[in-house]
């Protein structure tokens, strides 16, 4: 169980704990759930010093594109529909999971990954992060296979960067 | 939406002659063609004669690519902390005049705090002010905040915001204060300033909230970067997760990129706003962190500071145990 009020940042584990506990309790979410075609939406459900907690709603083309957390390590529930998570390989070829209702997962600060909309019907997941995102790294894959690292901000939404 | 900048000044000629008759600080000499601002305890500080020419103020706006700027009291003049005679055909002076200008130009209201009753606030409001702006000074301990207690209580009932400002408080008068020699122009910009909102961001933090649970309020200057030391208030005993407040929001005045970002890393992009100070500063044209970033800052944040619109009404979740 997390101490409510950890005076520290979470681990992968926990974070991965927490996201699970939180998505077996709809009524403190459900009623911030909205989709918009366009875009992904984004509701803070949490925020203090050591622990940003997200909703995010899904549909069909979002995508995310690699990224990576910089400083803070996060976990995900899906708790309506499914998202894929592919992991970036450097001979180029992914790594592909598929994640449904009720499946948690977790990742690294280092880790650079892709979260996007899977199968039909929208999708709702739970994010957890620790410390609270602060700076990100948006990858592109250049057409001659070389790669780029944009630094973002976190309230910089996260989007596919085209091939140059 | 509009693009807002919540912090600018601008003294109106009225209000800058009634300055120019005073035969003690504050007051204003003639310096060539401008005017050289005296402050007890400050250096002389020359007042460009162009920074509050109403018809330059507004082209700036444009220049700025702000659709609404909010004026305030400059309160390190120490107005609103001279005894209720001196302070109040000042402050009307400058609130007809701020009130003259055109509707791209709001304000903060301001009050002699000699004296001061929640009927003052009323007044500033009902006369179109969006909310009222108090010297740092007024609020830096928590006696202090308990003293303004009913200030704050008329915003809170009007569901009107503050805005915490450098300056001092009627405890900080120091009449007859030699003006300060040998001190750069820059001085009481970082080694006063800074010192104060910090104060008053630790009070509010220490008791204010408690008191006032719904009060919007907006620290100029990030708060003298106040909420960058959670760390050492947490280890000290203090209410550090006061960092997470979403009522309590920060303009940017005069600081940059690498301080924005510091403070977004603390207290999360929701409760920056953008404020300019000018004309004492310069206004930049974004915050260098991206462009939903600078939505935020600009358009979604100055938004829901003013008008109450509340964009996430539950911040915090009941702890999942």
């Amino acid at each position: 169980m997390i101490p409510p009020d950890a005076r520290r940042d979470l681990t992968a584990t926990e974070l991965e704990d927490y996201v699970g506990r939180l998505a077996a309790r709809p009524e403190l979410w459900a009623g911030r759930v909205s989709h918009d075609p366009a875009a992904r939406v984004f509701e803070e459900l949490v925020r203090d010093e050591h622990l940003a907690v997200w909703l995010i709603c899904w549909m069909e083309d979002h995508d995310t594109g690699f990224h990576d957390h910089d400083l803070s390590q996060g976990a995900v529930a899906v708790v309506h529909g499914a998202v894929h998570e592919d992991r970036l390989r450097f001979d180029g070829s992914r790594r592909r999971r598929t994640l449904r209702r009720g499946e948690t997962f977790s990742f690294a600060a280092a880790d650079i990954h892709r979260v996007l909309h899977a199968g039909e019907g929208p999708a709702v997941t739970l994010h957890a992060y620790s410390p609270p995102l602060w700076r990100m790294g948006a990858y592109e894959v250049r057409r001659d296979g070389t790669l780029a690292r944009h630094s973002l901000s976190y309230a910089e939404e996260l989007r596919p960067l085209e091939a140059a | 939406m509009s693009r807002i900048d919540v912090h600018q000044h601008f003294w109106p000629q009225d209000f800058v002659e009634l300055l120019a008759r005073r035969a003690r600080p504050p007051l204003l000499l003639r310096d060539g063609d401008g005017w050289c601002v005296r402050l007890d305890g400050e250096p002389d500080a020359p007042l460009p004669p162009a920074a509050h020419h109403p018809v330059l103020r507004a082209e700036a706006l444009a220049h700025d690519r702000v659709d609404v700027a909010l004026l305030c009291m400059s309160s390190p003049l120490g107005v609103e902390a001279l005894p209720a005679e001196e302070a109040r055909p000042l402050l009307d002076s400058w609130h007809d005049g701020v009130r003259a200008l055109d509707g791209r130009f709001g304000h903060w209201g301001a009050v002699a705090l000699d004296g001061a009753v929640p009927a003052d606030v009323d007044a500033v409001l009902d006369a179109g002010a969006l909310g009222l702006s108090l010297p740092a000074g007024a609020l830096s301990s928590p006696g202090r905040l308990e003293r303004a207690g009913p200030l704050l209580e008329a915003l809170e009932r009007r569901d009107a915001p503050l805005l915490v400002h450098p300056g001092p408080g009627l405890e900080d008068r120091l009449p007859g204060a030699a003006p300060a020699l040998g001190l750069p122009q820059w001085w009481p910009a970082l080694a006063a300033y800074p010192a104060q909102l910090q104060a008053a961001w630790l009070a509010f933090a220490a008791t204010g909230r408690r008191g006032h649970r719904r009060l919007r309020v907006v620290f100029a200057a990030l708060a003298g970067c106040a909420p960058l030391h959670a760390e050492r208030m947490a280890a000290r005993g203090g209410p550090a997760r006061a960092v997470g407040d979403p009522l309590t929001f920060y303009d940017t005045s005069s600081y940059g990129p690498r301080a924005v970002d510091a403070m977004v890393r603390v207290s999360g992009v929701d409760v920056l706003v953008h404020g300019s100070d000018r004309p004492v500063s310069g206004a930049p044209a974004d915050h260098g962190l991206g462009r939903a970033a600078g939505a935020a800052l600009f358009r979604v944040n100055p938004a829901r500071l003013l008008g109450g619109v509340t964009v996430r009404p539950e911040r915090r979740l009941e702890a999942v145990a």
